[in-house]
């Protein structure tokens, strides 16, 4: 506080500072945050652009060179139909990433949606929380294994097997995992409308539509913020888990759930193969938790500046 | 200093804010709480009135509900001349800019994610429709009118002192030329010294823009310079409303007399010389106030018909109104020195 009382004092006319500037240097302190940061770019930059320089095509298939070790010609070996792992890495990571993003943004929308609306109006309250509670209930694996069981050919049908199985893919994930943030939300919600700075809008006369956008949802934007991070995590696994099962994006469609069902049959000979994959989906979540943690810290102002 | 041909700019009739209490296996009401129990007054237009009394007497949800920020239970409220006590959500939102609110919190009532300039360009966003770059013009005067640097425009409310923050608020409450401002212990949250600073600013405020505050305080000798009359609250009634002068001078109702002997005399000799009174027990539950008089539980000059009956707010003297069954008995004499004068 001092420090920066002294600086303007200095420069008066200088641009004013802009809070985001103040979130990003306490997010630059936390050790882990900032490891976790560099960690999930260097994935993120990597599945974009790595296809585009590593020449080789995830479903080409060089019989000959099945079931080979990692060498220079293929860092992480080939598989047992002899299509490169590295190259089916990429192009699985950028739909598994892909996956988690849109299926996160999904059930934050939702979550924070049905969030806001329950902890603002009294009335709604108990209908909301309750079709939450009953989410929550729902057993979700066997749930979601219905939904693809149901919706796959038809979507399948409409967007072509790949666009239509990653929308039902996005929408089973995200409709399932945003009561979590829901509640977090809510209960946020509830604590700031008895703020006196919500008295003092009100006073003012700003209608409740305004009064939410100005002034709820920018305070609870850190647990917002927190539980996306959360969120990515949990939709890669959750997509994981269900190429996994096989009930995912088709056999021949590379991601890194597919990957590690494929590769679970040769666990015994080639256990090196279960390991990419699965080290590439623990590093992505660990990282993502890790980067949460830090932008928790950052966003609270009264830990910032500490 | 009351002048009989000016209408009051602020009428309270028979106010009454109860909320209410739920409990059992199927939450069900099993009362309330007379936050308020039927008060009324006048404000005239540039007066200020004190309102003073304990904590807990009602004090600040009289200033909210004055304001409809609470749906008062029943009763009536005029400002300007418009009801607002039963306007609709539109035509109170059109009434908004007469009445402003100045917060007891500084710190709470500062949305900590918005600038100041955002703060206090709120109300004109809502009820103007000039243009930002009018916006911003009308928002650094504003910050030179309360005495704010204008560079601090863009900072944000943690990055202020108690004082300042509260000085934003004052000119938040500025911002759309109200009439009639609400000050609900605006000093209370400050230590002294800025009190006086915050005090000074608001009487300015008043001289230089013609405002009428409704001053909510605790604090009897902040209330002695700046109220010109004072309204005494006990356990959400109106004990005694009078001119200040007269009031601190010969305070008539039991409590107030109470309630002013407790104010620290700075000279010794004067502070050894003068009987405290002591009020004795605690403030009945407002959910279950006494059957008679609020204050004859611990009333020093408690009477039968105390216990019973509930007194009569009635002007005693001329422009002093009192609630106490001690100056009943006056009541034909009060009215007949009334039409004389």
């Amino acid at each position: 506080m001092t420090e920066v009382t002294a600086t303007s004092a200095d420069a008066p006319k200088k641009a004013p500072r802009n809070q985001w500037w103040d979130v990003w240097d306490q997010f630059k302190s936390h050790k882990g945050a900032m490891l976790g940061f560099v960690v999930f770019m260097t994935i993120v930059l990597g599945v974009l652009f790595g296809p585009m320089l590593w020449h080789f095509d995830p479903t080409f298939i060089d019989i000959r060179a099945r079931n080979q070790g990692p060498s220079w010609a293929h860092p992480m070996g080939t598989d047992q139909l002899g299509r490169d792992t590295f190259a089916r890495m990429l192009s699985g990571g950028r739909v598994s990433l892909a996956v988690g993003m849109t299926a996160m943004a999904l059930s934050l929308v939702v979550g924070t949606f049905v969030g806001v609306l329950a902890g603002y109006f009294k009335r709604l309250d108990g209908l909301l929380m309750r079709t939450t509670d009953l989410f929550l209930a729902l057993p979700l694996l066997p749930l979601l294994l219905v939904i693809i069981m149901l919706f796959r050919d038809k979507l399948s049908a409409t967007f072509g097997p790949e666009g239509g199985i990653f929308i039902l893919m996005v929408s089973a994930i995200g409709i399932t995992s945003w009561m979590q943030t829901a509640r977090i939300v809510r209960g946020d919600v509830l604590a700031l409308k008895e703020r006196e700075f919500v008295l003092a809008a009100r006073s003012i006369g700003t209608p409740n539509r305004r009064m939410i956008t100005r002034h709820v949802l920018p305070n609870v934007l850190s647990p917002i913020l927190v539980s996306a991070t959360l969120g990515i995590a949990n939709a890669i696994i959750t997509e994981s888990a269900l190429s996994f099962l096989g009930l995912g994006f088709p056999p021949d469609f590379p991601t890194w759930g597919r990957l590690l069902f494929d590769s679970v049959d040769y666990l015994q000979q080639y256990p090196e193969r279960v390991i990419w994959p699965g080290l590439a989906i623990s590093l992505t979540v660990l990282s993502v938790n890790y980067m949460g943690d830090g932008l928790r810290d950052a966003l609270d102002p009264r830990i910032r500046g500490r | 200093m009351l002048d009989d041909a000016k209408q009051p700019l602020v009428r309270v009739q028979n106010l009454k804010m109860h909320f209410p209490i739920f409990g059992g296996l199927l939450h069900r009401r099993i009362g309330e709480v007379k936050a308020v129990d039927g008060i009324s007054f006048d404000i005239m237009e540039g007066e200020t009135l004190g309102l003073v009394g304990e904590s807990g007497c009602g004090k600040s949800t009289v200033g909210r509900a004055l304001l409809r920020l609470y749906e008062a239970t029943a009763g009536e409220v005029i400002i300007d001349g418009a009801d607002i006590a039963h306007a609709s959500p539109e035509e109170l939102r059109m009434m908004r800019p007469t009445m402003q609110m100045i917060f007891q919190d500084p710190q709470a009532s500062l949305n900590p994610r918005m600038t100041v300039s955002d703060i206090i360009g709120e109300p004109l966003r809502e009820h103007q429709k000039g243009s930002a770059a009018d916006r911003e013009d009308r928002v650094l005067e504003l910050m030179d009118q309360v005495g704010l640097n204008r560079d601090f425009a863009k900072r944000y409310p943690h990055e202020f002192s108690g004082g300042q923050r509260q000085r934003i608020g004052i000119a938040r409450a500025l911002a759309l030329n109200p009439k009639f401002i609400v000050c609900d212990e605006p000093i209370a949250a400050l230590d002294v010294s800025i009190q006086a600073q915050v005090v000074n600013l608001l009487e300015e405020l008043q001289d230089r823009l013609g405002l009428t505050y409704l001053f909510i305080s605790h604090d009897l000798s902040m209330v002695r310079h700046i109220a010109d009359r004072v309204a005494v609250m006990y356990l959400g009634q109106v004990a005694e409303l009078a001119p200040r002068d007269d009031i601190y001078s010969k305070p008539l109702h039991p409590y107030t007399q109470a309630l002013l002997s407790a104010v620290p005399e700075p000279d010794p000799s004067i502070a050894e010389a003068t009987d405290r009174i002591i009020l004795t027990g605690d403030v009945p539950s407002p959910s279950n106030p006494p059957k008679g008089c609020n204050f004859c539980t611990r009333c020093p000059q408690v009477m039968d018909i105390c216990k019973v009956k509930k007194p009569i707010f009635q002007e005693v003297e001329q422009g002093r109104f009192v609630a106490c069954h001690l100056f009943e008995n006056n009541e034909a004499t009060a009215a007949n020195a009334a039409s004389e004068v």
